[in-house]
């Protein structure tokens, strides 16, 4: 009798351990980059419910990006993001993906656009950490290790344990870029005291073991660096792209991305300051070039030669003036425009 | 057998933690933060007879066995493995027989021999440490502490702490003289303050009154404990895109006040409020009939940081009316020096003023270049600190109540995180080669994320906790000041 009932207790508990089991197991397919991203953050699974709840679609799909994102699987993190057209998060990353393509301003205006915010994450006060822990991304794909080693620290400071190799290997790579040789050393080694993903990482980073991939791409982002020493706020976007452009006036990318940011702000007047057809075009410049053109007097053959604007862009540009003028700016019948920035540059309000 | 069988169990987990610490510790060596043969070096440095174990580990590649003998006196220690780590007694019984003299090392592993030695100083140093645990941030905070740490052994208690402040910002504590029940530090945000502790009682101010740029920042508390001088400033932070400086801060208002702790009000005096000059880190002079403070002309910032310098001024203080008199003395020149210099610390025996020096600009702790220098107040002279500076920021200073030993941060190493670091002054002077705050683990440092803020030393431990101040925080109004 004795022996029974404790068999049954066995049952129970064996069948029990199942049912965690099979639930933990049923958990990570369904989330399985909220797995990832804990482990990013030096988290096991239990604690990382702990510190930010159970996931749901939107949570799961933001941290998706930003694990794709730390892995630069950039045609992943596109994917990703075309299936959250929302958040802020969602459209930093689409922009990124699209800038890391060389797709920048093609595919700005079919996407969500909260104005500048989803090219640079806001950092401040009432930033979550989420968005914290993001926020460096667009740096190190730009060229200014200070501002993603910033991020990075923000985003240590911020992670539940004060730690994870997402921010530990930016941290390490910004100094090997910078060639604070003595700060990377010190990242390299909590690196190789942790996974063997994150140790074979450092491995290859160690002084006289870069691998010629390792190499290239150190120098190509030291080729991207800041020259010129001028103190900025650290919010000072603008300034912060110039300086890149000052000292890589072929860094493609950081004018994409001022560009992008003078129009999204509406500031055509530093669009236009900072607009250089012969470096970069888009048919979203066009766009904007004609409304510039349009207000200050100067839709003439010369000009629309020099900033490369396309007779289909103009064509187009005159029927939704037509259009626009017969309805006295009401907006209606204007769908066929809808990404485009004019479209934008009248209608786009901000959320605040 | 089973018993057995647990038994080898739990030895062969022991021997995988043993193994696992006898790992090879990289990078190392040259261009790494780890460029000596063990960390913390403690070669050659001079230590209070009163201190924790010296415990460090080598850094030499591979799997080698390794070897430490210690020789003081007719005490003699063998410590073998990569860490040597020390027991309490032992360590104590060979800092007794070294006391005023020297420690022989031999470290040996495999056929390789190196020779060392430390000195243990006669001068106690004063036993406990409060520090800042911060990570370096920018403008933002999480989890922030102040901790108490005993040198005499690796006892450490929390006297403030974000779990029983609702996570909010707190800046340094500072010690007056190093006394232990006299004290002070800030609470940031709404429902805060100063929160000074002074006979026997802990108060939360509000140091501010109508004319003041902000509420009081840096400062210090009078030797006779009823003023303090406090620097008031509009502080902006920014980055620098190149250089390794990475953030610079500057003010671009700064003054300074007098607050009286007995009649609640702030004194202020059109001689350090200037509209045309930056005023800040004021400081009291041994006697307390004196303040030390820097001044600059104000420049517009940020485009002209690289220009501003501070130099270091004294003026008289009544210690009877809390008033700040004139002239001012300038006894480190900007100009002349083509410097900027920064936080001035007066030695308790009045002797000696350790100060900061920087290219330029106020905020120094991300200048590489930024040094410790010390002046001799009878002679003028400045002293040589070559054994003490390194090649990053070496700052936030204090003395002990003797003057015999200062703490300071310095980045030395990474060049991020602030550690403290330990310099003995000798009767003439004369500085000793510094050491770094020993730790239980000596792979401490390894993975620690967190810089060491404002080092203070205390002869006593404060009389308060981070309940204590949880309390005052929640139960207690600010006090108001006229």
């Amino acid at each position: 009798m004795k022996r029974k009932a404790l068999r049954t207790v066995w049952i129970v508990l064996a069948a029990a351990a199942l049912a965690v089991g099979a639930a933990q197991a049923v958990f990570l397919l369904r989330h399985p980059y909220f797995r990832k991203y804990a482990a990013q953050n030096g988290l096991s699974l239990r604690e990382a419910r702990k510190a930010w709840g159970r996931p749901d679609g939107i949570s799961e799909l933001a941290m998706g990006l930003a694990v794709e994102s730390s892995l630069e699987n950039w045609d992943r993190v596109a994917a990703l993001a075309a299936e959250d057209r929302t958040s802020e998060v969602g459209t930093y990353y689409y922009n990124l993906a699209n800038a890391m393509r060389g797709q920048l301003p093609d595919r700005l205006l079919d996407y969500y656009q909260p104005f500048e915010r989803g090219l640079f994450l806001p950092v401040g006060e009432h930033s979550t950490p989420f968005v914290i822990g993001c926020a460096g991304d667009v740096w190190f794909a730009l060229g200014d290790m200070v501002m993603a080693e910033r991020d990075a620290m923000l985003g240590l400071i911020f992670s539940p344990a004060h730690k994870g190799s997402r921010y530990v290997r930016r941290l390490a790579e910004t100094n090997l870029v910078t060639g604070d040789r003595e700060a990377a050393s010190k990242f390299l080694r909590m690196l190789l005291d942790g996974p063997r993903r994150d140790r074979k990482w450092a491995e290859e980073r160690l002084p006289g073991a870069w691998t010629p991939a390792v190499e290239r791409r150190i120098e190509g982002k030291r080729a991207l660096l800041p020259a010129l020493d001028v103190v900025h706020g650290m919010d000072q976007v603008p300034l912060i792209l110039r300086l890149l452009l000052n000292a890589n006036p072929g860094n493609r990318m950081a004018l994409d991305y001022l560009l992008c940011y003078d129009l999204l702000t509406k500031d055509l007047d530093a669009f236009v300051g900072d607009y250089v057809p012969a470096l970069t075009a888009s048919r979203l410049y066009e766009e904007a070039m004609l409304i510039v053109l349009a207000a200050k007097g100067g839709m003439n053959e010369e000009n629309l030669v020099r900033y490369h604007i396309a007779a289909e862009t103009l064509e187009r540009f005159n029927r939704f003036v037509t259009v626009y003028r017969r309805d006295g700016g009401s907006g209606r019948n204007l769908g066929e425009f809808r990404n485009t920035y004019w479209y934008y540059f009248y209608y786009a309000v901000r959320n605040e | 057998m089973n018993r057995v069988g647990g038994w080898l169990l739990a030895a062969a987990l022991l021997l995988l933690c043993a193994c696992g610490r006898m790992a090879e510790v990289r990078p190392v060596g040259e261009g790494t933060d780890r460029p000596s043969l063990m960390y913390p070096d403690y070669r050659d440095v001079t230590v209070p007879c009163n201190l924790a174990p010296l415990n460090f580990y080598y850094t030499a590649p591979g799997r080698g066995r390794f070897a430490t003998t210690f020789s003081a006196g007719d005490v003699s220690c063998t410590l073998r493995g990569r860490e040597v780590v020390w027991k309490e007694r032992r360590w104590k019984e060979l800092l007794a027989a070294a006391a005023g003299g020297e420690v022989s090392v031999v470290s040996r592993t495999g056929d390789v021999e190196v020779r060392w030695a430390f000195r243990v100083s006669a001068d106690p140093i004063d036993p406990y440490l409060t520090y800042r645990l911060i990570e370096p941030g920018f403008e933002v905070w999480d989890d922030l502490e102040i901790v108490e740490r005993c040198l005499e052994n690796f006892d450490t208690r929390v006297i403030s702490d974000w779990r029983h402040t609702g996570n909010r910002c707190m800046n340094c504590h500072i010690h007056s003289r190093a006394r232990g029940d006299l004290s002070l530090f800030y609470l940031r945000g709404e429902g805060g303050g100063a929160i000074l502790q002074r006979d026997g009682k802990l108060r939360k101010l509000a140091l501010r009154d109508s004319s003041m740029i902000s509420p009081t920042v840096y400062g210090e508390i009078h030797p006779e404990g009823r003023y303090g001088i406090f620097s008031t400033n509009t502080i902006i932070p920014a980055m620098h895109p190149v250089g390794g400086r990475r953030m610079e801060v500057y003010d671009t208002a700064s003054d300074l006040v007098v607050a009286d702790f007995d009649a609640n009000r702030m004194l202020t005096f059109p001689e350090t409020a200037r509209a045309d000059v930056f005023e800040t880190f004021p400081v009291f002079s041994a006697d307390g009939r004196w303040i030390y403070y820097c001044a600059a002309p104000v420049r517009p910032l940020p485009a002209e940081v690289a220009q501003l310098r501070y130099s270091l001024v004294r003026r008289p203080f009544d210690p009877a009316t809390g008033a700040i008199g004139s002239p001012a003395d300038t006894l480190w020149s900007a100009s002349a020096r083509g410097a900027s210099v920064c936080h001035p610390k007066a030695s308790p025996d009045g002797r000696r003023l350790l100060y900061t020096v920087a290219d330029y600009g106020t905020f120094p702790i991300n200048h590489r270049e930024c040094d410790l220098e010390m002046m001799d107040l009878e002679t003028g002279e400045i002293l040589p600190m070559d054994a003490v500076n390194a090649d990053r920021s070496d700052t936030y200073h204090s003395w002990s109540s003797d003057g015999r030993w200062f703490v300071f941060a310095s980045k030395r190493g990474d060049g991020l995180y602030g550690r403290p670091w330990f310099c003995h002054v000798a009767e003439d002077g004369t500085p000793a080669r510094p050491f770094l705050l020993p730790q239980a683990d000596p792979h401490f440092y390894d993975a620690m994320l967190r810089s060491f803020n404002v080092p203070d030393l205390g002869k006593a431990p404060v009389g308060f906790d981070a309940e204590d101040i949880g309390r005052l925080l929640r139960d207690v109004p600010a006090e108001v000041f006229e």
